[in-house]
């Protein structure tokens, strides 16, 4: 598995614009660990081993209890391992990271505007809209885990 | 992008189509700084790509994500640049229109569908490899950049379900 492409080098003005994309994002979102949460998830289901590496990190060194992280991939069984707001948030992610087998449905919108306002919602989707970014290209480009971008 | 037709019935009494149909969130609005990236990560990954190439890429993303405001912009830009109804109308098939489409313009598409799939399986080492050998490796990475770009706009389209032609 080699890496096939310095990718984030050969397209500056692009690496920019994605930058902002997730602080903007993030930032309008405000809750560190629940970002990292919904990029973790989002790597997973992209299957992205450089982006999982680097927000499992990410989480571990904000102090977020091992469990949680462990856990994720199965959240939906994981009992009160996560709050009814993460839950929502997990569910919008993956509604939104799969989009190719149907729309996100009423059922997880609605549950996800039940928790976020529609400030927090947009820039929710802003920053599963990034991460989804950052899969799609650390994937196709086979970008090592741990490497620098 | 201006709204060019007469709203559908379905437009004009929602409820009566049998699902609800309007922006679930205008959120270009709610944050604007996140707009303000995506046009300058649009503008970035256009860059120097053949408009033609860019529009079948478009299309082909928005038809696997299921993005109508999209398909909609999309296919009228497309028109507007030249392209032809037979090539638009056979795009979702491109694989067995022989003929309709440059060997460069397949290899583009093919890996536009393996990025657009993701979690379906990785880019497959014989897409990439065709892509590769169609353009040299500044220019795909530009091609990379536009596919992951109107991904983030389809799931931004899809999920707060814009109407096609309506901003």
């Amino acid at each position: 598995m080699s890496h096939r492409m310095t990718f984030w080098s050969a397209v500056p003005a692009f690496y920019q614009a994605q930058l902002k994309l997730t602080m903007a994002a993030k930032k309008g979102l405000g809750d560190a660990v629940l970002a990292e949460l919904v990029v973790l998830r989002a790597s997973q289901l992209n299957k992205c081993a450089f982006c999982i590496d680097m927000h499992v990190t990410n989480l571990r060194e904000a102090g977020v209890e091992a469990r949680r992280i462990d856990l994720l991939p199965a959240w939906e069984e994981a009992g009160d391992l996560y709050s009814e707001r993460e839950r929502a948030a997990l569910a919008f992610t993956e509604a939104v990271t799969v989009l190719t087998e149907g729309a996100v449905p009423d059922a997880v919108y609605e549950r996800a505007a039940a928790q976020f306002d529609e400030g927090e919602l947009a820039h929710l989707l802003g920053v599963i809209v990034a991460i989804n970014n950052w899969n799609r290209v650390n994937v196709t480009v086979r970008q090592p885990p741990g490497a620098e971008l | 992008m201006t709204n060019e037709t007469t709203p559908t019935a379905a437009q004009q009494a929602p409820h009566a189509a049998g699902h609800r149909h309007g922006p679930r969130m205008r959120w270009a609005k709610l944050a604007p700084e996140v707009y303000k990236a995506m046009i300058g990560l649009d503008a970035a990954a256009k860059k120097g790509l053949d408009p033609t190439l860019v529009e079948l890429v478009n299309i082909r993303a928005s038809q696997l994500n299921q993005c109508a405001f999209c398909l909609h912009m999309h296919t009228g830009d497309a028109r507007k640049a030249g392209e032809s109804e037979e090539r638009l109308a056979l795009l979702a098939a491109w694989e067995e229109a022989t003929g309709f489409f440059t060997d460069r313009e397949r290899a583009a598409l093919a890996l536009t569908e393996a990025i657009t799939r993701l979690t379906d399986g990785f880019v497959p080492d014989a897409v990439y490899a065709q892509a590769a050998a169609a353009f040299e490796e500044a220019e795909l990475a530009q091609l990379i950049a536009l596919i992951t770009t109107i991904n983030a706009w389809n799931r931004f389209g899809v999920t707060t379900r814009l109407v096609p032609g309506q901003v």
